[in-house]
């Protein structure tokens, strides 16, 4: 039988390799940014048509079809980041 | 986003039948115009649907996502007018009568039209239901999270 070796702790160039975690970061951060200035996008649209309907020129059912694509859109976000949050929190309360 | 597509696909159909239903209303309206802008009494429009490959309009990152394989849109290609002579009445005191005293009334038989508008409106009911169960499957799909 061998005895355990203690020799990462002796000696650090054995540490374990730091892995490279800012471009993940970024990736994640990136994704983030494209996902909610799409549902930004769809909103912005669904206003512009709803100010053109409103102001006599607008396509009714267009219009509504961009209302409803920026609902679900932003329905989809709010999923979204409920679940990030409650992934979180879960993390939070963890007992260190 | 094939959610999406679905809902433009449907936005075409609702488009199209709009404008069915708008010819059918002006040819109703016109139904006894017996003079236009040209002078010649009123024909019947009629609209010429086109079924157009939705691929066409998506661009390449939706493409290669497959999202919208096989999806064709609708679209109004052009609105032709009914060459059929009109029903010619003798109204000799009519302005628009000819040398004989008869009046071209126009092609539009307001039955046919009234069978347009029925259609096209139902058209567009079944256009709004497909709309509407998108949505429904859509909220559907974001209870799964709940």
């Amino acid at each position: 039988m061998k005895p355990i070796s203690l020799g990462s702790i002796e000696n650090p160039g054995l540490a374990i390799e730091k892995p490279e975690t800012p471009e993940v970061a970024e990736g994640f951060g990136a994704a983030l940014k494209e996902a909610v200035s799409k549902v930004d996008a769809m909103q912005v649209d669904a206003d512009a048509q709803s100010q053109a309907l409103a102001g006599g020129d607008g396509n009714l059912h267009e219009t509504m079809l961009a209302l409803e694509k920026a609902d679900v859109a932003m329905k989809v976000a709010m999923k979204v980041r409920n679940k990030i949050l409650d992934a979180y929190n879960e993390v939070m309360r963890m007992s260190v | 986003m094939d959610f999406l597509t679905a809902l433009q696909i449907s936005g075409s159909g609702l488009s199209a039948q709009r404008t069915r239903v708008n010819i059918a209303a002006s040819n109703l309206a016109n139904a006894e115009s017996t003079r236009g802008p040209d002078g010649q009494p009123y024909k019947r429009h009629d609209p010429i649907l086109a079924a157009v490959p939705f691929e066409a309009q998506l661009d390449a990152a939706n493409q290669a996502h497959g999202g919208s394989q096989g999806a064709v849109g609708v679209e109004v290609q052009h609105i032709v007018e009914d060459p059929s002579p009109g029903r010619k009445v003798y109204l000799p005191g009519h302005p628009d009568s000819d040398a004989n005293g008869f009046v071209t009334f126009p092609n539009v038989n307001p039955i046919n039209e009234t069978v347009n508008l029925l259609t096209a409106s139902r058209g567009y009911e079944a256009n709004a239901t497909a709309v509407e169960t998108l949505k429904s499957m859509a909220q559907r799909a974001l209870d799964i999270v709940r």
